[in-house]
């Protein structure tokens, strides 16, 4: 597989559909993108992603930890509160929190189809779809107020390099 | 198309596109798929990074006003096998860290400041989240 060939690819997001890759849900798998993101509950984090995202759950420890995955991505929610690492406060006392503007891209083949399915189900958005030079895009808000993107290119990145 | 999820695409905001580039580039290994004053993209393993501006079209504001920015607390991983002397490595090179080496159950972790204020978690999976957690999985993470 080349690397152009999978930029290239327009990535159909298969809503409530889960990876048919077979792995020991509980061992990491070196070949994921791990990509933590900070959460206010995480049930309900772990309810969303799940049941809105087409993720699956790799492992949950209650309240304080929790791992969801998407094909290639493993994504690490963390409560702003709670005994994992990845809760404790900075040294100067500030502690992390939900929210920001840094994101998970999802591609679509359909963003238009997705955004009308997700708003039936109750799914918040932080704008309306955006068109942009690479695509068209949109952010969803999760649970938290973090940013997840649905995004669906019009142009061939990849041909640049 | 064959695996459709190869490449896992994050999009991080940031002040300046050349340095953000230029940082990711020298210090975590990434390579260069495209830098304009208003975007970058940097890939390292099957990770995208999206390093976009005010100037891009994911940096003009929402319809009730509010502005994209860098920073936050959300944040990819870069596994290492001994964080320890990553950290040394990094320190040496006058890199900002937010905090100090955390350690949960997990693994241990340490979060560097891109030039934007982005961060990146420099983490040491523990050898039991690597090793033993399929026998005790409420246990792993952090």
């Amino acid at each position: 597989m080349t690397k152009s060939a999978v930029f290239a690819a327009v990535i159909t997001l298969a809503l409530g559909a889960h990876s048919a890759s077979a792995q020991n849900p509980a061992t990491a798998n070196p070949a994921q993108v791990r990509v933590r993101y900070m959460v206010q509950d995480v049930p309900s984090s772990v309810a969303f992603y799940t049941e809105k995202l087409g993720f699956k759950l790799d492992m949950q420890s209650g309240r304080a930890f929790a791992a969801v995955s998407r094909g290639g991505i493993q994504l690490l929610l963390s409560p702003t509160k709670g005994p994992g690492g990845a809760s404790q406060p900075m040294p100067n006392g500030q502690r992390p929190a939900a929210g920001g503007w840094n994101r998970l891209v999802l591609y679509t083949a359909d963003l238009q189809g997705d955004v009308e399915k997700l708003r039936k189900q109750g799914v918040r958005f932080r704008n309306d779809i955006v068109v942009g030079l690479g695509g068209n895009e949109i952010l969803i808000d999760d649970p938290s107020g973090n940013a997840v993107e649905l995004f669906q290119p019009t142009l061939v990145v990849g041909q640049t390099r | 198309m064959s695996d459709p999820f190869d490449i896992v695409n994050l999009r991080y905001m940031v002040d300046d596109v050349q340095a953000c580039v230029d940082w990711y580039v020298a210090h975590f290994g990434f390579k260069v798929v495209l830098a304009s004053p208003a975007f970058g993209a940097v890939e390292r393993g099957r990770l995208r990074l999206l390093l976009s501006g005010k100037m891009s079209s994911a940096g003009r504001p929402m319809p009730d006003g509010r502005q994209p920015e860098p920073g936050g607390w959300n944040r990819f991983q870069y596994v290492v096998d001994d964080i320890a002397s990553e950290v040394e490595r990094l320190r040496g090179r006058g890199l900002t860290f937010r905090n100090d080496v955390v350690s949960g159950p997990g693994g241990s972790q340490i979060l560097v400041e891109d030039p934007s204020g982005n961060v990146v978690e420099v983490f040491q999976p523990s050898a039991a989240a690597f090793g033993g957690a399929a026998a005790q999985p409420a246990k792993a993470g952090v």
